[in-house]
């Protein structure tokens, strides 16, 4: 009894610390709601018509979407290719990705200047739009991904009729969902590098390419399947879930190669291009050019390399940080750093652009908790979890 | 496209009087004060560059980088010229902010119902035949409105015949095109008017767009025969355990 009074003493002050610094959060984005709904853009951000895209697309959007790569991964791995071993990880990313996609449908309504339209590419049709096709992706991919992550929701109807027809309709369709994810997604991730393309002239030569579409494509998914590592990590050490962590070790041995391949492309397509000669040149984009390339690709391929680190969960979960930094680093650059110097706008985000966002990720970290705890998302380890439940109770 | 619309705008005939200015801002109802650069309440400018005048406006392009990023098509380059925006449509995303290569279109940062701002032309006006505001208002016919190849030949005269010109018509080729056009007897770079490429800037995303059922068959397909591989392998490998155990049973029995 004694260790459990210790462990629900340890435990206690650690929730609440928790509780506190998500409520801060959540205060802090109801007033950057406020400020934006009943201030104006003006008063929210510091958003110019020289930058007219700030924090709430380089990291809500480009970033919130890359993130979700994981789901369509993992799903189709398992489903299409018949990776049975990663089966146990399936739901945990299909919800990643899920939640993932409704931060990006919340960050719309603030990012917006007009939300209230939003519906209207549904009727309002521009095929020659990058947008466009961005809108109908989101509106899509959401949709399946909801259908992907529904049983898990489902399972838990009290009606056993309902609940039997739908789980039964949806094994059938299954296997033409996640084919339809996995093209919608990849478009997706493509085209939110595609939508910089026309802006050829104001994209610093070090991230213009012709080839963005896939350099995004190539950079998101392994981001993707870091930060399914780093959820799934996460999972394991605070809510009992009972994954092998020799799966995550075999992830992250795929992510070595992808990231191999994105630097090969990156490299080539520097060279060809040009844009390697502007690194010559100090400027602080060449600081913010090397910080993203040491971040996504050199550190993590390094450290990948080393059998210690990818068998340690731990050291596993940090390098795979490494990545998602670095992803969000080329986001952010590609939508912030290029282009300064065309604009001649410093942007630098206004506190309630960080409060939003934040808040808006911290709400979905929330109900990913959540999720994970009440539905059956990942494997759990049972004596555990008894424990800790009678220390809540104690 | 038949016959557009286009103005031309001399920089050496321009007294920088801001009569254009003050007759835009009078036709939209903005508050009359001067400012320095394009504004939401300011679609024209007549920028000091020192000896020179350059008045700044949204060139029209031919083939717009706005209306291709429009994804609900709010902004339309229409049959007589100007690029026009349809209020009620927009969404608010700036899209057309960043896609467009001259930096034109401004958006209402201040207002809680924000809207895109940029010269349209005066296009109403234009369609029941008057000139422009600013153009009608300009004293000394530094600018002038006119059908596109006539105003393009007017230029073309200009610059071969009086030698002072720089022998180049800005936005005769620019983005693809224009339809505003600047003449000069000072490099145009002085003034602030960038070297541009003459590649139309839809046509950067018109490439990647192409592709797309491209990717659909062919990621389709793949996926589908990879799924088709996988079920396959699952159906032998379960046949032959099948067949495995009812050997040993056989043997089993026999024994």
């Amino acid at each position: 009894m004694s260790r459990l009074e210790a462990l629900s003493g340890f435990i206690r002050p650690k929730i609440t610390m928790w509780r506190v610094i998500v409520a801060l959060i959540f205060a802090a984005g109801c007033y950057g709601a406020y400020a934006r709904f009943a201030l104006g853009l003006h008063q929210s951000t510091n958003l110019t018509d020289g930058q007219p895209w700030g924090l709430w697309v380089g990291l809500g959007t480009l970033c919130g979407v890359g993130i979700s790569a994981g789901g369509f991964a993992i799903a189709a791995a398992v489903y299409l290719l018949g990776f049975e071993r990663y089966r146990p990880v399936v739901r945990s990313a299909v919800l990643l990705s899920f939640l993932g996609y409704l931060t990006v449908c919340v960050g719309m309504m603030y990012e917006l200047g007009l939300p209230w339209r939003i519906w209207h590419p549904i009727v309002m049709w521009n095929r020659h739009s990058v947008l466009f096709e961005v809108s109908w992706c989101v509106m899509l991919y959401t949709t399946v991904l909801t259908l992907e992550f529904s049983p898990a929701l489902v399972e838990r109807i009290p009606w056993k009729g309902l609940r039997n027809t739908y789980l039964k309709w949806h094994h059938e369709l299954l296997i033409g969902l996640v084919m339809v994810g996995a093209v919608l997604s990849s478009l997706h991730q493509s085209f939110l590098g595609g939508l910089y393309l026309v802006a050829k002239g104001k994209v610093d030569p070090l991230w213009y390419s012709q080839y963005l579409p896939t350099l995004f494509y190539l950079s998101a998914v392994p981001a993707g399947l870091a930060a399914t590592i780093m959820a799934v990590y996460l999972c394991n050490r605070s809510l009992n879930a009972g994954i092998d962590p020799r799966i995550l070790t075999e992830m992250s041995q795929v992510i070595a190669p992808l990231l191999y391949v994105y630097a090969l492309f990156r490299g080539i397509d520097l060279v060809t291009h040009g844009g390697l000669a502007s690194l010559w040149y100090w400027r602080e984009e060449s600081l913010l050019f090397l910080l993203e390339i040491g971040l996504l690709v050199v550190a993590p391929i390094i450290l990948l390399s080393q059998k210690k680190i990818r068998s340690n969960p731990q050291h596993l979960y940090l390098t795979c940080s490494l990545v998602v930094m670095g992803f969000i680093a080329n986001r952010l650059n590609v939508s912030v750093t290029a282009f300064e110097r065309t604009s001649g706008y410093h942007y630098v985000p206004k506190w309630t652009e960080f409060a939003l966002t934040l808040a808006t990720v911290t709400a979905a970290a929330v109900a990913f908790h959540y999720a994970v705890r009440y539905l059956d998302i990942l494997p759990k380890k049972q004596p555990k979890k008894w424990i800790v439940e009678n220390a809540a109770t104690a | 496209m038949t016959k557009t619309k286009a103005i031309l705008i001399d920089i050496t005939k321009c007294i920088g009087c801001r009569s254009c200015e003050q007759a835009c801002k009078q036709i939209h109802g903005f508050p009359m004060q001067t400012e320095a650069k394009l504004s939401a309440t300011a679609l024209t400018v007549v920028e000091d560059h020192g000896d020179r005048f350059l008045r700044k406006m949204c060139m029209n392009c031919q083939d717009p980088a706005c209306a291709s990023a429009c994804l609900v098509g709010a902004l339309r380059k229409t049959e007589l010229g100007p690029v026009t925006y349809e209020s009620s449509k927009c969404i608010g995303c700036r899209y057309c902010i960043v896609a467009c290569p001259f930096n034109v279109p401004r958006y209402e940062w201040t207002k809680l119902v924000p809207f895109v701002k940029k010269c349209d032309m005066c296009y109403a006006r234009q369609v029941k035949g008057e000139q422009p505001a600013c153009v009608e208002a300009c004293p000394v016919q530094a600018s002038i409105v006119g059908w596109r190849d006539e105003i393009l030949e007017e230029a073309q005269r200009r610059i071969v015949l009086d030698s002072k010109y720089v022998k180049h018509i800005y936005g005769s080729e620019e983005a693809g095109g224009t339809s505003v056009f600047f003449i000069s007897d000072v490099p145009f770079e002085k003034l602030g008017l960038t070297e541009m490429s003459n590649q139309p800037m839809p046509v950067l995303t018109a490439n990647a767009l192409g592709d797309v059922p491209t990717v659909v068959l062919v990621g389709g397909s793949l996926l589908a025969s990879l799924y088709w591989i996988t079920n396959r392998r699952k159906h032998v490998a379960m046949s032959e355990a099948q067949e495995a155990a009812s050997g040993t049973t056989g043997k089993s029995e026999r024994s």
